[in-house]
């Protein structure tokens, strides 16, 4: 039942605006993928292209072994969930659901058995005599999920689906997703500019970025090895500290990096030979800088702000010549703003971006 | 959509004098109606000596059971049905399908042609009359139904009325209606039409009413007495007063010319109501 999805070369242009510049992408069979990326990136177009409401304007698109983007939608075996939810205003909650069936010649009981098998998971039994006006938000959204689940398709399409509920019932509806994905192991496309939705909720994340796919991966892979400078700073939470550098000499098992504020660090780290350290920077999350107790010495850091969250506190610094730096704490931490800190840095968490924005890792991180 | 019941006390005590001048207004402009059904329940003869026999008993429904013997009043009134109704459904289904194609279709000119259309608001009726009449004539349309009933068909207003209508239907629900498999027609048939539902109840009151009020057109074209719509009827009779059935008898015929009005009136007020309120399309 569900699908593979190739997307080969494909382009957008609007007129003489190129909004996807020779796109390709593997989805495998069952495979929950999230398109992650900033507002207007194309996201969106990406997915109404393979949905087929948005023509493309080269390339091509196949669903399972079939080539589809010369297809109208309704042919292409795909359902989308809407931002909107895009329900039908004048028709049930059980007529907006069997509407697509109705549409191919489906049998009135297999419609009702489908219907009722989705309201059933759906926990919205109950909702089936109801126009969408007379429902919740929450609601709106199950119903949607549900208009999709029953045409039994080969890939389903989200596009920010969740993007219209409260923080609360968002999170307990991602999980149900997650559950939801689980139980039909279908393919599953899902747009979003939320990370934390990305990072649950994915196999594979695709981050988008001007035009172009930035990077493919695992949420950890992502996460831990950001292929580029971009994807670096637009995953995770607060954003990875950039530091620029001044000075870069490579040595027998790696490099020693000259970074404004911190001084020399020897990190395990491989560079092309041709790296040069015009307009690189050093990249290191808060999460891998620690706060030295009273009385050991390391960095010096004049704090700030303190954020604290309960979980953990986050503190916004400076070093000795004014850079910017983040650093994370545990909850109880007792720092203020003004006090004057000694810092480490995890040197196998550290990343090196070139003036290109292509990222290298340290061995181990 | 549902009425906020909890502010109207609080409202009624602010606009009380409003509510003074409401009820005036309402006085005068039901007076004359109400003084046409008197005088249409008297009889004839006791009028003749003063119409202030209207406060007076005795009433009588001798002018009503007149019209269905002896007048041509029931002609008239089914020549202005058709006229009405033709109309009005001429005019919902032109403007529906030009308001989702301007709306929805791409076509070439697709703007050009709206404006046009627009234009036509502008022209007034006097404008064109000469030349409609003289093309008319060319077709032999005069003294007929299809006559009547042609030139209410292009409604420069319908056409507008709807293709903001449509318009303001999100995008999102032909989208999702596409990826049900359902045909362009299907989308228009089961989706957008029910969706216009408000915009058609408002449009074919309008258009009812105009086209049972019209007299000008009528009174061009229709120049043989059976073929008088009703208002031209009326008003053919009160000319000819010195051998008319007496005023009675021609206010019976007034009343009964309003009363489709007035049942149009009556089955749609909900959803003129809706639809000038604006909750159409959630
Ligand atoms: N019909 C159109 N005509 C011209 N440009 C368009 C059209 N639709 C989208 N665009 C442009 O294409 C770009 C990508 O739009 P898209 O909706 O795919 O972004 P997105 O990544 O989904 O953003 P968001 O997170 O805000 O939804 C944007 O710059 C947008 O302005
Ligand atoms: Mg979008």
């Amino acid at each position: 039942m569900s699908a593979s999805i190739e997307i080969t070369n494909v382009s957008k242009n609007y007129g003489t605006l190129t909004v996807l510049d020779d796109i390709s992408l593997s989805i495998k069979p069952g495979e929950f993928v999230v398109f992650l990326g900033p507002s207007g990136c194309g996201k969106s177009t990406l997915l109404r292209m393979i949905a087929g409401l948005e023509d493309v304007t080269a390339g091509t698109i196949s669903v399972g072994d079939q080539r589809v983007d010369t297809l109208p939608p309704g042919k292409r075996g795909v359902a989308m969930v809407f931002q909107s939810y895009a329900l039908y205003p004048h028709m049930t909650v059980a007529q907006n659901m069997s509407f697509g069936l109705e549409n191919i010649k489906v049998s009135k009981e297999e419609i009702q058995r489908r219907v009722h098998l989705a309201a059933e998971t759906l926990e919205i039994a109950h909702l089936l005599d109801r126009k969408p006006q007379k429902l919740s938000g929450g609601q709106r959204q199950r119903v949607a999920i549900g208009r999709a689940i029953v045409k039994e398709p080969k890939a389903f399409l989200f596009d920010e689906p969740l993007s219209n509920l409260d923080a609360a019932l968002r999170g307990r509806t991602r999980l149900e997703l997650a559950q939801l994905h689980a139980r039909l192991r279908s393919t599953m496309v899902f747009v979003t500019h939320d990370q934390v939705e990305a990072m649950t909720l994915a196999d594979r994340i695709v981050v988008m970025h001007n035009r172009k796919i930035e990077q493919i991966g695992t949420p950890i892979t992502i996460y831990r090895r950001p292929a580029t400078r971009f994807v670096a700073g637009f995953v995770g939470s607060p954003a990875m500290n950039f530091i620029p550098v001044q000075n870069i000499s490579q040595n027998g098992n790696g490099v020693a990096i000259d970074a404004s504020g911190l001084g020399i660090l020897n990190a395990e780290l491989h560079l092309p030979t041709a790296f040069s350290p015009e307009g690189a920077a050093l990249g290191i999350r808060a999460e891998d800088i620690s706060v030295l107790p009273a009385g050991q010495s390391g960095i010096p850091l004049i704090v700030e702000v303190v954020e604290r969250l309960g979980d953990r506190t986050l503190i916004y610094g400076r070093l000795s010549d004014g850079t910017k730096l983040t650093a994370e704490a545990d909850g109880r931490a007792q720092v203020n703003a003004g006090d004057r800190l000694e810092i480490a840095l995890d040197i196998s968490a550290i990343h090196l971006f070139g003036a290109d924005g292509v990222a290298h890792h340290a061995v181990g991180g | 959509m549902s009425r906020d019941t909890t502010y109207r006390p609080e409202a009624s005590r602010a606009s009380r004098p409003l509510l003074w001048i409401a009820t005036l207004l309402a006085i005068v402009t039901m007076a004359p109606v109400a003084w046409l059904v008197g005088l249409s329940i008297k009889d004839n003869r006791e009028l003749m000596l003063g119409t202030e026999s209207v406060f007076r008993v005795p009433y009588t429904l001798i002018n009503y059971i007149n019209i269905l013997y002896s007048s041509q009043a029931f002609g008239w009134f089914f020549n202005s049905m058709v006229v009405a109704i033709g109309q009005t459904l001429g005019v919902l289904v032109l403007s529906s399908l030009a308001g989702y194609a301007f709306a929805r279709l791409e076509f070439p000119f697709r703007r050009t042609i709206f404006v046009i259309v627009l234009f036509g608001l502008a022209v007034p009726e006097q404008a064109v009359i000469i030349a409609r009449h003289q093309m008319f004539n060319w077709f032999g349309l005069h003294n007929t139904h299809i006559g009547l009933i042609l030139p209410g068909l292009s409604s420069a207003f319908g056409v507008f009325l709807m293709t903001q209508f449509f318009k303001a239907i999100p995008r999102d629900i032909d989208e999702a209606a596409l990826l049900d498999n359902a045909s362009q027609l299907r989308i228009f048939w089961k989706i957008m039409l029910p969706l216009t539902l408000p915009a058609q109840a408002t449009l074919g009151i309008f258009t009812f009413l105009h086209a049972w009020n019209d007299y000008w057109w009528p009174l061009i074209s229709a120049t043989r007495k059976e073929m008088f719509t009703i208002t031209i009827g009326i008003a053919s009779s009160q000319q000819n007063f010195a051998q008319s059935e007496g005023l009675g008898f021609l206010s019976a015929q007034a009343v009964f010319a309003s009363l489709p009005v007035l049942i149009v009136y009556m089955i749609f007020q909900r959803h003129i109501v809706t639809a000038v309120s604006g909750g159409a399309v959630k």
